[in-house]
């Protein structure tokens, strides 16, 4: 189903160059793993033949790849010399039931990022320099490979999760964390959801640098409710903040400590969002929302009976919502709440990804929209 | 002077001067308005005194609401707004021109609501970088982003530059801990980008503020992520004899897998300097230094400290020599964050500020001396070496003409250097007008043009902050 | 920064030593934020910064002073703050005082304005003639109402609010009880203002003293030391005053008997140890000048140098106020604290304890509205650590920051006596 394989930058400009006048729409795919493919496009430009690690700087911790590369390939060049992406991208092919390759350029393209977002920022944080091929059919550099450069306008920031609306990515560059020697996660059993949010809220207060705060309820399953705080670093260090956090919420019980595989596997889960994959649950949405409105929320979903999921300390919930719901309730009161909830799964057709209540800010994004795209022909629809 | 050019001044808003000041005179309180000249003079530059220019009027507004009206009015005359924070840009970003009015945000200083749980904390964008940590540092938090120049500087200044500091390699820069702004546009009108919820959807309309140099709007309120701060911190001080040594060392930690929160890089000459003022007992008798400091619990800071010293003892260190205090913990980083200021009692100075990729550290270092000695001039270095971002301090006597000029190419040729071995132009001062008419070093015609046609989204007639960032040729306008 | 004399300006030596100090400031801005007037305005203005370029403006062009330039240096308490945060070693109390100089003799200010300064000049550094005006004052407050509404009379109005209840009687501190082992020998600025106000402050330091053996020379009376008039702009009052102090104490000094000249108010310390750059250029004070300013001590410095016996811990809580005067002027920080806490007491810091309490000299008289801005915002800072009392070096602290709290309000010495042995000081009652 792809119309064309760009092997590089210049050829994939001379075609957006031949699309935008003879008035074609171009849909862009990674390994569409995200379950996006475009849709009402005449063409399908999939990165697959921009694939390959551009340069790779252990000690200046930045590493720059193609924007086809597949993400694993990436992740194990760093794992080879202990570094890693921080953000953690999380993979969708369990919750989309997709197959394939997750790609670098696709985890910028659409800020993908995990549970250390909430310590380590999210995947715009750490781009630091992109290529992309504009509307126009120019090739278009913004940032770089070094890790503070405030030249000119931040295009990067905006290519980031704009979800090839702009442009088709070709190159980014990332700046890395190194693996830390142990990772340590403590787990509180039995926690109702608002006890969670409180722990989590005030862990993430404590000098004892939280990686990662998770919350999964119970779900009637043999588990019960898990409240999961991880740490990462020096082994004596991650030793002593696992005492410290023990302590300081010993009225909630004696955490247990989780480690290795088990504990990989426990945040796999989080991180992709596993206990949704059942298609029973017609609609997943992933809200983004402050911490301390998050009880809100919870309380409004455990009243529909709703299944939840709690990452970033509160910052981020997952909810599976019936084949029924009304969708557009669920928008309103998240909005309300100062949040925003984004449709990831679901049977019916989600409109504009990026429809702004606000018309003014809404006329500034397809004001650039246009200033990237003037015949509109990336992934028409998004905005 | 004035190497840089400014737009000419449009003669025929120089000419509706009096009408232009007294419709704002009866927009808002009369303390809010400047228009005597000798008055109008203190915000004729920034830190970057070598070029100035006096302002048609100064506005000092007290509220969003009021920087909503003057800019609806400016737009609809026709008038140049240059937004100004407290004017401690050190690329130029904040000096006026002769047919533009200047919005200074310092009256804005409230901090407006602090969310422990969600670790932010609302404030009104004229309020010090400073002050932020020391309103929730009652609460046992702070605000990352350090500048140098933290005392004094506002948020919205550090949003519109993107500001970086000593700590930012551990917890990012500006743009990292900024989840919310309050911007009014061009034309008045006043939006809210981002919020107190992360990675809002959409385009990052807040992440291209952040960096925009007070061309997109006026930034007059933020949203601000706050850390909760470490149990302890201890800054060490490492001497080597040479440059090189100290960089091949920062190089080796970094391979090590650690990041501590901070490692700045001074030369002899900038040791000697900052050491006459702070009295931080900087090693005097070494060619480098490095201030490295970890976080954490007295364990875990000894424990990480004999990782990093081992790892310089393999890099020929020769002088260690620990905080053992929090005075001194204070005067190590006093002595630091007053490196240009405290240059100032020497020599006038340019700061250059671009930023290398680390490995060509020993590389630049050296070239950087040979091109200011070309000059007839001597350069002294401060810098952030853990991320590559370097601040050699041109030296020079700005009383004489030919001295500032050849000043500058040094500086030219220095960030023409940074470009060539893949670094950039800047890495936390802005372009400003400085760094302005060497855009083209490091961007194409076209690149430039696609930043150009994004100003335009937001300000189409070039009104906000006109001679900066974008050299004045080959402007792209909307047709 | 760059700058721009006509060469033949720099032939006069302070136009010189200004523009030494103009070149020495990078304008970074710094200053800005540690600013009492900044803090409370946002206007560059009205900040070190802003103040530094239009007192440039006006030196470098030659230029008479603007009603707005004086304006905003009016406004300028003289707390010295700045100096403290420039890194850059900006001399901004010398370039202050030649803008005040420039200002006196180019500006002709409005009526009341000069009024008042003439009368403030000729009173306060007279005690016998501020003594008889007090009297008056007293019998002025009822009319304040009405005076406010005159010219000029918001500043009456501020004037008679600090005008004290209750003169107290002024004995001249007599030595006693000089022990019997003599340790040292100083002598001691009578002052003026303070006299008339306190003149318990400098009784308790006489009888401290002579307890550790330290005599006081009976010198001349010096009368002023010329820092109210020297800060408003009155050059040449300033240096007549700076020269009949340097007199009284010069037969002492030239015989080698002084160890030291002992200031108990720091706003007349700062001053009596400019005194050397004040008289640089006159050929028959300069060097004598210089002696003085070298010799001059506040009161906590010199004891610091004594060896205080350390206390039995005591319960009182103080809240340490370091007048501008002390901890800008003069640079000290520690030595005052230090003693407190040595003779028992627990010694809190003020938060926001560098800004200015808003007592500066005269500034409280002749800029109510910034001085009673400051006070407030001070004692709120000074509320907050809940002390029993307030300690402070400075006598015009003392009567700013007591005329807004109830707080007993104590000079460092009083409290350090009565710890020592002598009486407990009247406000604790
Ligand atoms: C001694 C010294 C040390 C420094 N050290 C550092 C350092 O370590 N790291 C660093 O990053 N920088 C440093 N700087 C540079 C400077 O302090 C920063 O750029 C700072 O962020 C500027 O803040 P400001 O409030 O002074 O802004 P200003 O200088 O007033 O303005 C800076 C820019 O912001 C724009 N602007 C101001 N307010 C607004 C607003 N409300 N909305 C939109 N745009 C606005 C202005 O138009 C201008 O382009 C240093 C400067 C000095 C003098
Ligand atoms: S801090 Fe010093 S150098 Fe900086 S502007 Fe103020 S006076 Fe000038
Ligand atoms: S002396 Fe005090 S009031 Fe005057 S400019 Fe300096 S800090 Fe401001």
């Amino acid at each position: 189903m792809t119309d064309f394989i760009p092997l590089s930058a210049p050829e994939l400009a001379q075609y957006v160059r031949q699309a935008s006048a003879t008035g074609e729409t171009l849909g862009v795919i990674g390994g569409g793993t995200r379950g996006l493919a475009p849709k009402d496009v005449s063409q399908i430009v999939s990165t697959s033949g921009l694939s390959g690690i551009t340069f790779y700087e252990p000690s200046e911790m930045v590493i720059g790849a193609r924007a086809g590369t597949p993400l694993t390939d990436v992740e194990q060049a760093l794992a080879d010399k202990g570094q890693m992406l921080a953000f953690e991208p999380m993979d969708h092919r369990p919750l989309m039931a997709t197959r394939g390759q997750p790609t670098i350029g696709a985890v910028a393209a659409c800020n993908i990022s995990g549970p250390r977002r909430v310590s380590a920022g999210a995947a715009r944080d750490h781009l630091i320099g992109i290529e992309m091929v504009n509307g126009r059919g120019e090739i278009i550099r913004s940032g770089g490979r070094v890790m503070k450069n405030v030249t000119g306008l931040d295009l990067v920031k905006l290519n980031a999760g704009a979800q090839g609306s702009l442009g088709i990515l070709t190159e980014v560059i990332f700046k890395l964390m190194p693996i830390r020697e142990q990772s340590l996660t403590l787990c509180w059993h039995g926690l109702d959801e608002a006890d969670a949010i409180a722990l989590m809220g005030e862990a993430m207060g404590t000098p004892f640098e939280i990686d990662a705060a998770a919350h999964i309820p119970d779900y009637g399953e043999e588990q019960g409710a898990r409240t999961l705080l991880r740490l990462e670093g020096f082994a004596p260090s991650c030793t002593y903040r696992f005492k410290q956090l023990a302590r300081l919420f010993s009225h909630h019980g004696q955490p247990e400590k989780i480690e290795g595989e088990k504990a990989r596997a426990l945040w796999r889960m989080v991180a992709n969002a596993e206990p949704f994959t059942s298609p029973d649950f017609a609609h997943v949405l992933r809200v983004h929302i402050a911490v301390s409105k998050a009880p809100r929320l919870l309380e409004y979903a455990s009243g529909w009976g709703v299944r939840t999921l709690i990452d970033w300390s509160g910052g981020l919930i997952w909810l599976g919502l019936e084949p029924d719901t009304d969708i557009a309730q669920w928008r309103q009161q998240i909005a309300a709440l100062g949040g925003h909830a984004r449709l990831v799964r679901s049977s019916q057709v989600p409109g504009p990804a990026f429809a702004s209540p606000d018309e003014k800010i809404a006329g500034l994004m397809s004001g650039i929209k246009h200033a990237f795209d003037p015949a509109g022909i990336f992934n028409p629809g998004i905005l | 002077m004035t190497a840089i050019a400014f737009a000419q001044p449009d003669a025929a808003i120089l000419a509706r001067r009096d009408a232009i000041v007294a419709g704002l005179a009866a927009l808002v309180p009369s303390d809010v308005l400047i228009t005597n000249p000798d008055e109008c003079r203190a915000y004729e530059t920034d830190a970057f005194t070598a070029y100035r220019r006096m302002p048609m009027a100064v506005l000092l507004p007290r509220s969003t609401q009021e920087v909503a009206a003057i800019m609806a009015f400016c737009q609809e005359q026709g008038v140049n707004v240059v937004a100004r924070g407290a004017g401690t840009s050190l690329a130029g970003g904040a000096i006026p021109q002769e047919d533009a009015v200047v919005i200074g945000v310092s009256r804005l200083n409230r901090v407006l609501e602090f969310d422990r749980p969600n670790r932010t904390l609302k404030v009104e964008a004229g309020i010090t970088n400073l002050a932020v940590s020391a309103a929730v540092a009652p609460d046992g938090f702070f605000y990352a982003p350090d500048p140098s120049s933290q005392l004094a500087c506002t948020i919205a200044g550090n949003i519109a530059m993107n500001s970086g500091g000593a700590h930012c390699l551990k917890y990012g820069v500006t743009t990292n801990n900024v989840l919310g702004a309050t911007v009014v546009l061009a034309d008045g009108s006043i939006v809210e980008l981002g919020g107190d919820a992360m990675d809002m959807p959409g385009l990052d309309l807040l992440g291209l503020i952040v960096g925009s140099e007070g061309q997109l709007g006026i930034v007059t309120e933020a949203i601000l992520r706050v850390l909760p701060l470490a149990e302890g911190a201890r800054p060490v001080l490492f001497g080597f004899d040479t440059s090189e040594d100290a960089g091949a060392c920062v190089a080796a930690i970094i391979g090590a897998g650690i990041v501590p929160v901070a490692m700045e890089f001074m030369d002899k000459p900038a040791i000697e300097i900052c050491e006459a003022f702070a009295k931080a007992g900087y090693p005097l008798d070494v060619g480098a230094m490095l201030i490295i400091e970890v976080e954490g619990s007295d364990d875990e800071i000894d424990f990480t400290l004999q990782k990093i010293v081992e790892i310089a003892n393999g890099h020929g260190v020769k002088v260690i020599k620990q905080s053992r205090s929090a005075t001194e913990t204070a005067q190590i980083w006093k002595g630091r964050k007053s490196a240009f200021g405290a240059t100032g009692r020497i020599a006038d100075y340019l700061c250059m500020d671009g930023t290398i990729p680390t490995s060509q550290l020993p590389y630049v270092l050296k070239r950087m001396s040979e091109i200011v000695a070309g000059y007839g001039l001597r350069v002294a270095n401060v810098f952030h070496a853990g991320d590559g971002n370097l601040h050699p301090l041109i030296l020079f006597n700005a009383n004489d003409p030919e001295e500032l000029a050849k000043a500058e190419m040094a500086g030219a040729d220095i960030l023409t250097l940074c470009v060539e071995v893949g670094g950039c132009l800047t890495g936390e001062h802005g372009v400003g007008i400085e760094k302005r008419d060497l855009m083209p070093k490091q961007f194409t015609r076209e690149e430039l043009d696609q930043q150009m046609r994004v100003r335009a989204v937001f300000d189409p007639q070039w009104r906000l902050n006109p001679s900066k960032v974008f050299p004045l040729e080959n402007r792209w306008m909307p047709q | 920064m760059q700058t721009q004399f006509a060469p033949e300006r720099l032939a006069d030596s302070q136009m010189a030593e200004s523009e030494k100090i103009l070149r020495s400031c990078v304008h970074c801005g710094f200053c800005t934020a540690t600013c009492p007037t900044y803090l409370l305005e946002g206007d560059e203005l009205d900040s070190p910064r802003g103040r530094i370029y239009l007192i440039k403006d006006m030196l470098e062009n030659d230029k008479p002073a603007s009603a707005d330039v004086v304006k905003h240096v009016d406004r300028c308490l003289s707390c010295l703050s700045c100096m403290t945060t420039c890194p850059s070693g900006v001399h901004y109390m010398h370039l202050v005082d030649h803008a005040r100089a420039h200002i006196e003799k180019t500006y002709r200010r409005p009526l009341a304005d000069r009024f008042i300064r003439a009368v403030l000049a000729a009173i306060l550094p007279y005690p016998n003639r501020f003594r008889a005006a007090l009297a008056l004052g007293r019998l002025g407050q009822p009319l304040a109402p009405v005076l406010a509404k005159l010219p000029g009379g918001e500043r009456l109005k501020s004037m008679l609010a600090l005008v004290p209840q209750k003169l107290p009687r002024a004995p001249k501190p007599t030595q006693q009880n000089l022990a019997a082992a003599k340790k040292g020998r100083v002598a001691l600025l009578a002052g003026c203002a303070q006299q008339v106000l306190d003149p318990e402050i400098n009784a308790a330091t006489t009888r401290l003293l002579n307890r550790l053996g330290i005599e006081i020379a009976d010198t001349k009376d010096t009368g002023c030391c010329g820092a109210l008039v020297h800060h408003m702009g009155k050059e040449h009052q300033g240096h007549v005053a700076a020269k009949r102090a340097i007199d009284a104490w010069w037969p002492e000094i030239e015989a080698g008997k002084l160890d030291a000249i002992i200031i108990t108010a720091s706003g007349c310390g700062t001053t009596i140890k400019d005194y050397g750059f004040m008289l640089r250029d006159d050929p028959d004070y300069a060097h004598k000048a210089k002696a003085v300013s070298e010799l001059a001590l506040d009161i906590t410095q010199y004891l610091a140098t004594l060896d205080l016996p350390k206390g039995e811990p005591r319960e009182e809580v103080i809240a340490y106020h370091s007048a501008c005067s002390m901890q800008h002027g003069q640079q000290i920080r520690d030595e005052p604290k230090n003693l407190l806490k040595t003779a028992g007491f627990t010694v809190k810091d003020v938060p926001e304890g560098h800004i200015c309490c808003g007592s500066a000299g005269t500034y409280n008289i002749l800029q109510p509205g910034f001085a009673t801005r400051l006070r407030d915002r001070k004692v709120k800072n000074i509320e907050r650590v809940a002390p029993d009392l307030i300690a402070t070096g400075n006598i015009g602290c003392m009567t700013q920051i007591g005329t807004g709290t109830d707080i007993p309000i104590i000079h460092t010495i009083q409290v350090l006596d009565w710890a020592y042995g002598g009486p407990k000081p009247a406000a604790l009652g």
